[in-house]
């Protein structure tokens, strides 16, 4: 990371996806001939840097998990900064649409996936860091099935108490209620409602709640949820998008609405999905629930064994070829999370 | 596809209006910003005018502007008016004085800051007379009794951005209090590795003592204290901090600057972020920039307050919902340098710090200490104060923002006389009171001194921080002797 390593040390390769501050493209280790990832950030002719890459960088080049995307190099010319990445083969997204039986995927790969994705998260909180993105798009896969979180565009480090921050994140279809309700102090649990919405939409291949607009986003939460009231919610009636016009919906069993998924998992999926955010489980406490005792054991290293058995028979059946990654490369948009 | 970040690509047209109006707690301070921010990027006729008429000097300039943020506003003017014209256009002239350090302006200083101050002191009617920490308390509290609580915590969370909570989450803390348990003696709190720099009193493997009141149980349902990571995070806070301080030698090899210089551009640098409306923790990070650069580079005089505006002007980005335009850095520092030039320097100073910005900031830990003294606002506001003279005082720098914190708490209480630094304060801080007295001393040796940073010194000065600077240098005066301070009529500049 000594930052004078000249743009040339790597071959750039196709585009993998545009994201509304950076490119993402392919590229090629000159020397080693490693495959990265190259996030080439647009420069701000007025305002420099943007606060995005800023934090961004800072922040990624403290986190150094197996569950978070790898920052190796930041290369910074005269107009341009470029972050070399890990490079990985694909987004949960295009995953689910590639793999998935109309999106959805197979239990026993979404349980992988949410302990990888909860890892990550813990690792994340551990570290006094909110990633507050968490969506499909954002988690990288490769192809040994290894989920790492990427994108921290939007993340931040937080201090105890946690200050006031904007309600402007989280793409609409992850975004807590909290935050949805205008709440500006939430903390770690504002990332646990994304994982929840993550896993829900990993075993029905579909977004839970794919509201088209602030509004819509809370009420399509309270029709599964129910409707919270100052009785349910202590403080509810405070929030600066506290509406009584709200309809009142009861409480649904979210395993009516997910056929799918087995009781244990419904027991984690509802104390990821909590309205209030401070019953919401927490990454680490979630890690140790019941439902990750069939995760072949409880080591690590057996785990990846594990991982890397269920990997093989994917790679095999994704790609009777045997070669690259488990899809072909579409043009456009699906590399966001870098 | 999911419908879009539509949040990233509002935000730079639309935002501002809309976080301010969502948190009215912050919407004072975020819209004073962009009433600020506004008036900066279309000066007013008043500024205009004012710019022209000082345009000969332009630190003076921006301080005389900066008068109206504190309450010495008619002082400045005079002050202004009182002051030789220093040298324009310093980068035509390849003279070796810039404005941030203008050498007329510097000797000044003292005596046109001191006068309007003494007058305030003695005004202010019954400073106590103490004789030692002992005899404050009672006198003290009385002399701030026209402050009265209320009043005091509302200044104090709208600086500190804490309010929000209080609001929102209907604080079951009175409930919790009620219950504070205690718990054995198995946890452990960070086991730090060796600094590289000289650190003072490196703190070892510490064990909640049996005696200390673990507080963490009272926020398992308050979320904002994120208290089932609260620990992990302060012992990985803990092991950034020996990463982050910078060389305090650095000066060695600026032929350019010395100290006196860093302190003159720190005092102007907390005048801008006074007058930004910017988060505490953005000064922090700021000065801490400025010093791992400086630790890095060497700089010509001329080129100094580039260094600190630039600083601000990234930790602004790092930390702030709402980061100033550009426009207003190159404003405030008088278009001495253009927005190219900051941009250019923005990169230079990012590169060389390759990115790093993980400071653990101090108001992390002294919120964690002030904690365990039940969020007592007169402590933890002076506390600030004297933590803040870390960034002003270089022979500071070598020391963990945690073991400042700790030091800036401790010498708080015993000022305000608010009793033993027990181990429940020992354990949330960190450090044993044998630890965190060579710290104190500093802070002491500083505080009875002349004061050479106005700009410091008259922020502190002001009701809402309590009048910190005021009482604190008063008390020091009278207690150095016990320090072994015997020289308190030499200023630091004099001394150094």
């Amino acid at each position: 990371m000594d930052g004078k390593r000249h743009p040339n040390s790597f071959q750039q390769l196709e585009k993998l996806g545009e994201g509304t501050y950076a490119t993402v493209f392919k590229g090629r280790n000159r020397q080693t001939g490693d495959l990265v990832a190259l996030k080439e950030i647009h420069l701000d002719s007025e305002e420099g840097t943007p606060s995005t890459a800023i934090r961004e960088i800072s922040l990624m080049k403290e986190l150094k998990h197996e569950n978070i995307v790898a920052l190796h190099d930041v290369i910074h010319t005269e107009n341009k900064l470029m972050l070399v990445f890990e490079y990985m083969d694909g987004d949960l997204k295009k995953f689910m649409d590639t793999q998935g039986e109309r999106g959805a995927l197979k239990p026993v790969i979404v349980k992988s996936f949410m302990y990888q994705l909860l890892k990550g998260i813990a690792f994340c909180h551990t570290n006094r860091v909110l990633h507050r993105d968490l969506k499909p798009q954002n988690l990288l896969i490769n192809s040994k099935l290894q989920l790492k979180l990427g994108d921290f565009g939007l993340a931040r480090a937080f201090g105890i108490p946690v200050n006031t921050f904007s309600n402007e994140v989280v793409t609409l279809w992850y975004r807590a209620p909290d935050v949805l309700l205008g709440s500006r102090t939430y903390n770690t649990s504002i990332d646990i409602w994304s994982a929840g919405c993550i896993m829900a939409e990993m075993f029905s291949g579909r977004p839970l709640f794919p509201g088209t607009t602030n509004e819509d986003q809370i009420i399509r939460i309270f029709r599964i949820m129910g409707t919270p009231t100052e009785r349910t919610w202590p403080g509810l009636s405070q929030f600066p998008e506290y509406k009584t016009t709200w309809q009142m919906y009861a409480t649904q069993l979210l395993s009516t609405i997910l056929p799918q998924i087995d009781p244990v998992g419904i027991d984690l999926l509802q104390r990821l999905l909590q309205l209030r955010p401070e019953l919401r489980i927490s990454a680490a406490e979630a890690l140790t629930h019941p439902w990750f005792n069939s995760l072949m054991g409880s080591q690590a290293g057996q785990r990846q064994h594990a991982q890397h058995h269920q990997a093989q028979q994917q790679q095999q059946m994704m790609h009777p070829q045997g070669q690259g990654g488990y899809q072909q490369v579409p043009s456009q948009g699906n590399y966001g999370a870098y | 596809m999911p419908p879009t970040r539509t949040t990233r690509t509002q935000r730079g047209a639309t935002k501002e209006n809309d976080e301010n109006a969502a948190a009215p707690a912050r919407m004072t301070r975020a819209k004073a910003a962009t009433l600020n921010v506004d008036e900066l990027a279309m000066p007013t006729k008043a500024l205009q005018s004012k710019k022209t008429a000082i345009n000969a000097n332009p630190t003076r300039a921006t301080r005389s502007a900066l008068g109206d943020v504190s309450n010495m506003g008619k002082v400045k003017a005079a002050e202004a008016k009182s002051k030789p014209p220093a040298k324009a256009a310093p980068v035509s002239k390849a003279g070796p004085v810039s404005k941030a350090a203008q050498p007329t302006g510097i000797q000044k200083k003292p005596t046109t800051s001191r006068a309007p101050l003494a007058t305030k002191e003695t005004s202010k009617k019954p400073e106590p007379k103490r004789s030692g920490p002992g005899s404050i308390g009672s006198q003290k509290r009385k002399a701030m009794n026209p402050l009265s609580s209320n009043a005091a915590t509302k200044d104090h969370t709208r600086e500190d951005g804490e309010p929000t909570r209080k609001r929102l989450l209907k604080a079951v803390d009175d409930e919790k209090k009620a219950d504070v348990k205690q718990v054995g003696a198995s946890r452990k709190e960070s086991a730090p590795a060796p600094a590289p720099m000289p650190v003072v009193s490196e703190p070892v493997e510490r064990y909640i003592p049996q005696t200390a009141v673990v507080l963490d149980l009272e926020d398992i349902d308050d979320p904002l204290m994120v208290a089932e990571y609260a620990n992990d995070i302060f012992e990985y806070l803990r092991d950034l901090e020996c990463k982050s301080i910078p060389n305090p030698q650095y000066m060695s090899h600026q032929d350019d600057l010395e100290w006196k210089t860093r302190g003159i551009l720190i005092d102007w640098l907390v005048e801008v972020h006074t007058r930004f409306h910017l988060l505490p923790e953005t000064l922090f990070l700021a000065v801490n920039v400025v010093d791992r650069f400086l630790s890095e580079k060497v700089v010509q005089l001329d080129r100094l307050q580039l260094v600190g505006i630039t600083a601000m002007f990234i930790a602004s980005k790092y930390e702030e919902v709402l980061s100033p335009h550009i426009a207003n850095f190159r404003h405030i520092a008088d278009d001495g340098f253009t927005e190219a030039e900051i941009l250019s320097a923005e990169r230079f100073v990012l590169a060389t710090l390759n990115y790093d910005l993980s400071y653990p900031n101090p108001m992390n830990f002294l919120r964690r200490i002030s904690k365990a003294d039940n969020y007592d606002i007169q402590s933890r506001t002076i506390g600030k104060y004297l933590m803040e003279i870390s960034l002003l005082d270089h022979r500071l720098m070598a020391h963990r923002p945690s073991h400042i914190a700790a030091a800036a708490m401790y010498l708080s209480r015993l000022i305000l006389d608010r009793g033993e630094w027990d181990e429940t304060l020992e354990y949330y801080a960190g450090y044993t009171e044998e630890e965190i007295d060579p710290v104190v001393v500093l802070m002491v040796d500083y505080l009875a001194r002349p004061v050479i940073h106005e700009a410091f010194f008259k922020k502190y000065a002001s009701k809402k921080f309590l009048k910190a600077s005021i009482l604190t240098r008063q008390w020091a005066k009278k207690n150095a002797a016990v320090y072994g301070i015997d020289d308190i009529h030499l200023s630091l500049d004099e001394i150094a």
